[in-house]
C-alpha cells in the first residue's frame, strides 16, 4: 500500500517537472505573437500595437511566466489544454488532441499486437533450435530488419502490398468508417511492428535459451512432458522479463506517434502534430502532446511492474 | 506400444539390465567418454547405490540409463528395461516411460522446481499427461501424495510456489512428483547433497519407506559411502567412467577390495575420532577423460599401484564371491598390497604417490 502511495507521488512529481521544463523551454524559443498576428506583430503602427496588446491580453502573454504556468496547469488538470497559438486559435488544443490521439493509439496497439504475435512464436521456434541452421538464418533476418531504416521498410511494404499486390490502401482517410481506417492502418502498423518484433525476438530467444538450461526444465522433461509443452508451459513464462521491459519502453515511445511512418502513410496523428506545432511555435499543442507522452510513460511503467508480479510470484511482496 | 504401467510390467525379478553401456560426449576438444563399458543389473524392489567422487561419471551413468542427455551425447551398448530395449533402433519412446515407469529426483531442489508454477500443478502434470486424470482427480491425488511425503497441511501447500517452501520441503515435493504415477524405477541423483544434515536422513528414510511400500527399484547416486550404507542392497563404485567395484552392500563394507573404495571410505569424517582430526583426502585429481591413462585410471593416485597398473587396465572380475566383482591387480588384502602398506607404515614409500 505504502509502496503505491510512493509510486503515485513520484509519478506526479515527474509530470510536474516535465511540464515545467517544457513550459520554460518553449518560452525561451521565440515569440508566438508572430504566428497569431502575422506581420502585424512586428509593426509599430498604432493599430498594430493595439492588436498586439489585445492578443497579449487574450493569450495572457502579458503576465509573468510563473503565473501563466499555474494558469495553464490549472486548466490542464480539468482537461482544458487552452487555445492554439494561431490566428484563429481554433480548434481548441483539446479538440485537436481528441481528434489525433486515437489514430496514433490505434497504430500503436496494432503495431505492438502484430510485433508480439510475430516475435513470440519466432523466439520459441529459434530458441528450441538454438545455433542450428534455421536459427542462424533467422538471426541474419532479424538483424536485417533491425538495421533497415523505418522509411525504407515503409516504402518497400507500400510498394509490395499496396501498389503491386493491391491488398492494402495507400493512404489514410480520416472520414472513412473506423473499420476501414483500421484496415488502412495495417501497413503502417506492420512497418513499426517488424523491426520491433525482431528486437523482441532477439531478447526473448536469449532468455529462453538461458531458461532452457535450467534444472527445472530437465526435471519437467523427466516427468514425460513433451518438448512443446516444456517450451510453452515451463520455459516461456520465466523468460518474459526483458521482452516485457522493452515492450513497455517501446509502448511509451510510440504513444506520441511515429513521425516517419505517419508521414509516409499520411496518417494525421500525434507524431505529425507535434512536429508541426514545434515549427509553428504553437506552445499549447506541444505542451499537450508532451504531457500525453509523459503520462503514457508513467502508466506503462506501472503496468510493466504489475505484469512482473503476475509473471513471477517471487516478485510479489 | 503399451506405455507399460500395466501390460508387461515387471512385478518381480529382473527389471533393468545394462550391458556394455558407453556414453561419449562430442566436445570442442574431442570426444569425452564419460561412461565406459558399464554393465549392471537391478531387480524389482532392489536398491542400487552408485558411488564415486565428482567427475567419476555416476550422474552421467544414471542419466544415460534414463536417456536424459544433451544432444551432444552418444550412447552405445544395451539397456533393457523389462521387455523393452531402450537403446538403438526400435527403442521405445522415452517420454512415454519418463515420469510413468521411471523418474528422477534431482540434486538441488532449489533449482529443480519451476519457480513460477504452483507445486500442485507441478505434481499434477504427470498425472494429467500419463494417466489422463481430470483436474479434480489430479488435485485430490496431489494432496494425497503430499501427505505421503509428510508435508504438513497439504491442502494449503498445493497452491503455494516453491519459494514459499524450505529446501527439505522442496525435496519432498520433488519426491512426490517422481512418485506420482507409481514408477517401478526411481533414480535419486545426490538427493540430499544440497540439504541440511538434519534433513538428509529424513529424505533418505522417506525414499526407503516409499520403496518398500511400492516395491520400487531405486538407483541412489552419491559421493557419500555413508549414505548408501544403510539404504541400498548393492553398491557399484565408479571411477573415471568405469565400474571399479560392485558388491552387495554388506559384502562390500565387510571386505572392500579396491583401494579406491577404501580411500573413499577413509575420506568420510568419523564421529568416533577426536574432533579436529585431519580429514583423509584422496591425493590428485580424477583422470582427464579426453586423454585417459593407459592402465588403471586410478593408478596415478593409488598408493599401492605398481608398474603393471600403469600399463594394463584391470577388468571387473569376480574373486571368491561371484557377487563381488572388482577391477584391481593388487586388491586390498593381496600380498603386494600388504607389502606396500608395511612400507608406508615404516616410513618408506615407493613411487606412485603423486
Amino acid at each position: 500500500m505504502n509502496y503505491w502511495v510512493q509510486r503515485l507521488t513520484a509519478s506526479i512529481m515527474l509530470l510536474l517537472a516535465v511540464s515545467m521544463l517544457t513550459f520554460g523551454a518553449m518560452n525561451l524559443l521565440g515569440d508566438p505573437l508572430f504566428n497569431i498576428l502575422g506581420p502585424a506583430a512586428a509593426d509599430t503602427k498604432p493599430e498594430s500595437l493595439e492588436k498586439v496588446a489585445a492578443a497579449k491580453e487574450l493569450y495572457h502573454l502579458d503576465r509573468p511566466l510563473p503565473e501563466r504556468y499555474v494558469r495553464w496547469l490549472g486548466d490542464m488538470v480539468t482537461g482544458d489544454f487552452g487555445v492554439q497559438f494561431s490566428s484563429t486559435g481554433q480548434p481548441p488544443v483539446s479538440d485537436l488532441v481528441v481528434e489525433r490521439f486515437p489514430r496514433s493509439l490505434t497504430l500503436l496497439v496494432m503495431a505492438q499486437l502484430l510485433a508480439s504475435m510475430i516475435a513470440i512464436p519466432w523466439a520459441l521456434i529459434t530458441a528450441a533450435r538454438a545455433n542450428r541452421p534455421a536459427d542462424r538464418i533467422s538471426t541474419i533476418n532479424s538483424f536485417l530488419l533491425i538495421a533497415m531504416p523505418n522509411f525504407a521498410l515503409a516504402v518497400i511494404l507500400k510498394y509490395i502490398f499496396g501498389i503491386k499486390l493491391g491488398w492494402f490502401p495507400l493512404t489514410f482517410k480520416a472520414t472513412d468508417p473506423w473499420l476501414t481506417r483500421i484496415y488502412q492502418t495495417f501497413l503502417p502498423a506492420l512497418t513499426i511492428a517488424l523491426p520491433a518484433a525482431a528486437v523482441y525476438q532477439r531478447l526473448l530467444r536469449t532468455d529462453l535459451i538461458t531458461t532452457l538450461q535450467e534444472d527445472f526444465i530437465l526435471m519437467a522433461r523427466s516427468k514425460g512432458v513433451s518438448r512443446r509443452r516444456v517450451l510453452l508451459r515451463h520455459a516461456l513464462r520465466p523468460s518474459l522479463f526483458s521482452f516485457i521491459t522493452v515492450f513497455g519502453i517501446n509502448t511509451g515511445a510510440l504513444i506520441g506517434g511515429s513521425l516517419i511512418v505517419e508521414s509516409i502513410f499520411r496518417i494525421p496523428g500525434l507524431g505529425s502534430a507535434i512536429v508541426e506545432a514545434i515549427l509553428r511555435e504553437d506552445f499549447p499543442v506541444v505542451l499537450a502532446i508532451v504531457m500525453i507522452i509523459t503520462t503514457a510513460f508513467v502508466i506503462v511503467n506501472v503496468v510493466v511492474d504489475i505484469v512482473y508480479t503476475l509473471i513471477d510470484p517471487r516478485v510479489r511482496r | 506400444m503399451s506405455g507399460l504401467q500395466t501390460d508387461g510390467r515387471v512385478e518381480q525379478g529382473r527389471l533393468l539390465t545394462v550391458e556394455n553401456l558407453s556414453t561419449t560426449f562430442a566436445t570442442e576438444r574431442g570426444p569425452v567418454r564419460a561412461v565406459d563399458q558399464v554393465s549392471l543389473s537391478l531387480d524389482r524392489g532392489q536398491a542400487l547405490g552408485i558411488v564415486g567422487e565428482s567427475g567419476s561419471g555416476k550422474t552421467v551413468l544414471s542419466r544415460s540409463i534414463m536417456g536424459l542427455l544433451p544432444s551432444t551425447a552418444r550412447r552405445e551398448g544395451s539397456i533393457r528395461f523389462g521387455d523393452h530395449e531402450l537403446l538403438g533402433s526400435g527403442a521405445v519412446d522415452m517420454s512415454k516411460l519418463w515420469g510413468r515407469e521411471m523418474s528422477m529426483v534431482f540434486q538441488n531442489p532449489m533449482v529443480s522446481l519451476n519457480p513460477v508454477m504452483r507445486i500442485g500443478e507441478q505434481i499434477a502434470e504427470p498425472l494429467r499427461i500419463h494417466l489422463g486424470m481430470s483436474r479434480r482427480d489430479a488435485r485430490a491425488t496431489t494432496v494425497r501424495l503430499l501427505r505421503d511425503v509428510r508435508i504438513p497441511e497439504p491442502e494449503r501447500r498445493v497452491d503455494q510456489y516453491p519459494h514459499e517452501l524450505s529446501g527439505g520441503m522442496r525435496q519432498r515435493v520433488m519426491i512426490a512428483i517422481t512418485l506420482a504415477c507409481g514408477p517401478t524405477l526411481l533414480f535419486a541423483d545426490e538427493p540430499t547433497t544440497a540439504l541440511d544434515v538434519t534433513v538428509q536422513a529424513q529424505i533418505l528414510d522417506l525414499i526407503a519407506e516409499q520403496r518398500e511400500e511400492r516395491n520400487m527399484s531405486v538407483v541412489l547416486v552419491t559421493h557419500d559411502l555413508g549414505v548408501v550404507a544403510g539404504h541400498t542392497d548393492v553398491i557399484a563404485v565408479m571411477y573415471g567412467g568405469r565400474l571399479v567395484e560392485v558388491a552387495p552392500t554388506a559384502v562390500l563394507f565387510a571386505d572392500m577390495r579396491m583401494p579406491y573404495t577404501e580411500a573413499l571410505l577413509q575420506s568420510i569424517p568419523r564421529l568416533d575420532q577426536p574432533s579436529h582430526t585431519r580429514l583423509t583426502a584422496i591425493p590428485g585429481r580424477p583422470p582427464d577423460l579426453l586423454d585417459p591413462p593407459r592402465g588403471c585410471a586410478f593408478a596415478p593416485r593409488c598408493a599401492f599401484a605398481r608398474d603393471r597398473c600403469r600399463e594394463e587396465a584391470p577388468t571387473l572380475t569376480p574373486a571368491d564371491n561371484p557377487e563381488h566383482r572388482f577391477a584391481c591387480w593388487y586388491p586390498v588384502g593381496s600380498a603386494e598390497y600388504l607389502e606396500t602398506r608395511e612400507r608406508i607404515a615404516s616410513g618408506l614409500t615407493i613411487g606412485g604417490r603423486s
